[in-house]
């Protein structure tokens, strides 16, 4: 039985990253098509000199990090609260965040900007895609938080208080450093369900915020290319970095 | 200590930035200027141009129609224009300001659209035609062709309501831009019948399939058929004997645009015969700009795709802007097609 | 105030703001005409929620709810191996997580196009297939229903595996070893007690999925050639294409009433199982 597991392991395996394997050897392909015509980093170049591309890694960055920080710190916040006295209301709203469509979320954030644009004369921007990122990022970040809040004994911050600490005081240095590794989690997610937004984003961004996602999407309808290649295995590379990495910050 | 100082710098980089040069905010389709149209733009005129680029009507339409997207130039395919005006998103133009206007051919002068060209300055233009594989014998002359089951698989039709019920109306013989639930509903049976043999219903994404010979013949517009054979010389485009349709889209200055003379500007920068002709040459679309033509390469000048000869251009048809009504009804044959 | 309320203070604005406020608005558009060119306008009216009880959107919900029950069976069928043998394995479990895990970490876009590249004529299966000799013309693998589930499965597989694999792993070890003292071997024990052991995780598992598939726009746009209407394009092309927000608002809260009940009907039997 183990060896069968074994050997289904390594097809699931394979089949889970393969995709992405080739997509980054081909590229390295200098020909726009699956035959090996030779090797060449051309279309790496095209990356790096198209505008559009670089500015939309930025942005994607910006909105990134800032809805990261927000919705984690919120998200910890509320998972805190949560965790001395459940809501069952906001517990339900959060999950149902959670559970909406991509596309319910995208047409009603939109529609609830141009409703406020009407009166308020602003436009959409950067800023109304971080706030949405934001709004669907929390409920993330609550999540792997109470998760691991509940491996916390609520012994720890009776101990604390009992020792002469204020509420905040148990909160700031006691829970939250023992959350450490958690919030690292909550944080990595929300970066990269950020970062990997594509339906939300498209909606709400405004004439000088465009993604990342949204410039690959546009050239992926214009015919596959190399380029979105290249583009792919500079992400998958990143992120894999970035896993790497988390994960010996949280073993030291 | 600190704080001060990031205050004091972030005031210095406010003041930085308003003393920086005007900005125009232009939103065009994707490829559709060269690429040293803009920066030289920049460069003459002493300004900074922020250029983003869409991909249908309809995305654009839907960060315009508010009155507040921040834009300043948009480029509609005509159709769009009557509906933009119904809404109040247009200025109009000030043709002192557009010295350039007179280079435009003689049909667009007067474009069925906006007679006095009081809204508009049309840009480019273009047909829906038939790309196809010269292995294909013998070759698609008519939108009937591509009901041939000999190619099923191997054929394509737009992704688009209008050009693919509209190739429907033309192979019955009706027009393009018919309004009658009859009419429609043939054209949905044609649509239905067909769809077995088609591969998919894909736009410009389409070009390289055909390039590589997986695709055999492709509903397609004349400017991505042209790219196409750019890059394969064994393929070809026709335009269909029943009729086609002829598009143009053309440059309009929003409302809400609070830089009208920059923007005027713009537009009679676009009207200048090497830019237009740089512009097409490069993004294989025909300009509408007739003075531009003594300006291209003999063979873009000479491409009978995308300038073909007046005999075959009379075939062609302008669509009409839909009403209200009857594009619900388009699009919900549309979806029945699609989910048949 | 106690300070637990100032903590979940802005949690609540956001949610208000951003998620009840946007859904408000979408209801009541809902019951709204379409505007002449695109937008709202009154009157107000039921007439987007009767469209709905049309055949035509009724077989797109149900096809979209087909696909979306075979994308999470077919993800749970490839996952639970998979979680058993990570949850098994006694030393690089870690490493095998994180293997799992790192996929969904790449952009869902470029995971998509991944597939797009791989199953076109041109694509590396067919040309595999065709240097092998199996096949001498290339097969259309691309722009059918096939491929959106393919690429729906293979997005969402991870978030299949990791909640078995943490059921898993909190299993009472000696439950599969009493079963084997008794008599079981190996296969038929995963299935009569290791399997329902883990209903928690599967059901968890099952939500994560099937939801995101039930909504899925971006995968049948890019894979599916536009050859079939599922409930995401329907929404989408309604806000874009045909300019009709008030239908496009009604098939919205019709989709997300389904997604509500589901998942409402789900946790309650859980909970009552639980209890």
């Amino acid at each position: 039985m183990k060896r069968w597991l074994g050997l289904y392991a390594v097809v699931f395996f394979a089949f889970l990253h393969l995709p992405l394997l080739t997509l980054s050897v081909f590229s390295f392909n200098s020909s726009r098509f699956t035959v090996w015509e030779h090797f060449s980093l051309d279309w790496y170049r095209a990356v790096f000199r198209d505008p559009e591309l670089i500015e939309g890694t930025w942005n994607s960055v910006i909105v990134a990090v800032a809805a990261t920080l927000i919705s984690t710190v919120v998200g910890t916040l509320c998972a805190y609260g949560l965790w001395k006295r459940g809501s069952r209301l906001l517990t339900g709203t959060l999950y149902l965040s959670l559970v909406t469509p991509e596309i319910v979320t995208g047409i009603s954030l939109l529609a609830l900007f141009q409703w406020m644009f009407r009166w308020l004369h602003w436009h959409l921007g950067l800023y109304t895609v971080i706030l949405a990122h934001v709004a669907f990022s929390i409920a993330y970040v609550v999540i792997v938080i109470s998760a691991r809040l509940r491996t916390i004994s609520p012994n720890l911050e009776e101990a604390a208080m009992d020792l002469g600490a204020s509420e905040w005081g148990a909160f700031f240095y006691v829970i939250l450093p023992a959350l450490g590794p958690g919030i690292i989690a909550a944080a990595l997610l929300a970066l990269t369900v950020s970062f990997d937004d594509y339906v939300i984003t498209s909606m709400v961004a405004g004439v000088d915020s465009q993604t990342l996602p949204m410039v690959i999407y546009a050239m992926a309808r214009r015919g596959a290319s190399p380029v979105i290649n290249a583009i792919s295995a500079l992400i998958t590379v990143f992120f894999g970095l970035l896993i790497v990495i988390s994960q010996r910050v949280r073993e030291a | 200590m600190n704080r001060r100082y990031f205050i004091l710098g972030m005031a210095a980089l406010a003041g930085c930035s308003r003393a920086a040069r005007p900005r125009l905010n232009v939103y065009n389709w994707s490829t559709y200027v060269a690429p040293d149209t803009i920066p030289n733009f920049e460069q003459e005129f002493g300004v900074t141009v922020r250029y983003a680029t869409y991909e249908s009507n309809e995305e654009m339409l839907a960060k315009v129609i508010t009155g507040n997207s921040g834009w300043d130039i948009v480029f509609p395919t005509y159709t769009r224009i009557k509906p933009m005006l119904d809404y109040g998103l247009v200025q109009p133009l000030r043709h002192e300001w557009l010295p350039g206007l007179s280079n435009l051919d003689p049909r667009f002068r007067t474009p069925t659209w906006d007679r006095e060209l009081q809204w508009n300055v049309p840009w480019m233009w273009f047909a829906t035609g038939i790309a196809y594989n010269r292995d294909v014998r013998p070759a698609p002359t008519r939108w009937a062709d591509l009901w041939d089951p000999r190619l099923k698989g191997r054929l394509t039709m737009l992704d688009d309501p209008e050009d693919m019920l509209g190739a429907c109306l033309k192979k019955i013989g009706l027009s393009f831009s018919a309004t009658d639930p009859a009419e429609l509903q043939r054209a949905k049976q044609e649509a239905i019948a067909q769809k077995p043999l088609v591969r998919a219903y894909l736009n410009a994404e389409v070009r390289d399939q055909l390039v590589s010979g997986d695709v055999l013949a492709a509903q397609l517009w004349a400017t991505t058929a042209q790219q196409a054979i750019d890059s394969a010389p064994n393929l070809a485009f026709a335009y269909p004997e029943e009729g086609f349709p002829l598009y143009c889209d053309c440059a309009v200055i929003l409302r809400e645009s609070q830089r009208s003379r920059l923007a005027h500007q713009f537009l009679d920068y676009l009207l200048r015969p090497k830019v237009a002709a740089a512009a097409g040459d490069y993004t294989r679309v025909a300009t509408a700009n007739g003075a531009a033509k003594d300006f291209l390469p003999e063979a873009t000048r000479n491409s009978p795709t995308l300038y073909p000869p007046p005999a075959i251009l009379e075939r062609g048809e302008w669509p009409e802007t839909l009403s209200p009504a009857a594009q619900r009804l388009r699009d919900r044959i549309w979806t029945e097609i699609k989910s048949s | 105030m106690k300070l637990r309320s100032w903590f979940v203070l802005p949690t609540w604005a956001w949610m208000v703001g951003l998620f009840a406020a946007p859904f408000a608005i979408v209801l009541a558009y809902s019951f709204l005409a379409r505007g002449v060119y695109g937008g709202v306008e009154r009157p107000w009216t039921l007439e987007n929620y009767q469209r709905l009880l049309d055949p035509l959107y009724l077989t797109i919900l149900l096809r979209s709810f087909g696909m979306a029950l075979l994308a999470t069976l077919l993800c749970l069928i490839l996952a639970f191996p998979a979680a058993l043998f990570i949850s098994r394995s006694s030393r690089h479990k870690n490493l095998y997580l994180q293997l799992v895990m790192l996929p969904f970490w790449t952009s869902f876009l470029v995971r998509t196009y991944a597939w797009l590249f791989l199953l076109r004529d041109t694509g590396l299966v067919n040309t595999a297939l065709q240097k092998v000799g199996i096949i001498h013309a290339p097969l259309q693998l691309l722009y059918n229903d096939g491929a959106v589930l393919l690429g729906l499965v293979y997005g969402y597989l991870p978030f299949m595996v990791l909640p078995i694999y943490a059921t898993l792993e909190r299993l009472d070890p000696s439950l599969p070893e009493a079963a084997a003292d008794l008599g079981a071997r190996p296969w038929p024990t995963v299935l009569r007690v290791i399997l329902p052991l883990s209903r928690p995780g599967i059901v968890a598992g099952a939500i994560l999925v099937f939801i995101p598939c039930l909504g899925a726009y971006l995968t049948p746009d890019l894979l599916g050639g536009g050859r079939t209407v599922l409930v995401g394009n329907l929404v989408q092309s309604q806000f874009t294409t045909a300019r009709d927000w008030p239908f496009g608002a009604a098939v919205s809260m019709l989709l997300m009433l389904l997604v509500t009940l589901l998942v409402w009907g789900i946790l309650r039997r859980e909970s009552e199982q639980l209890t």
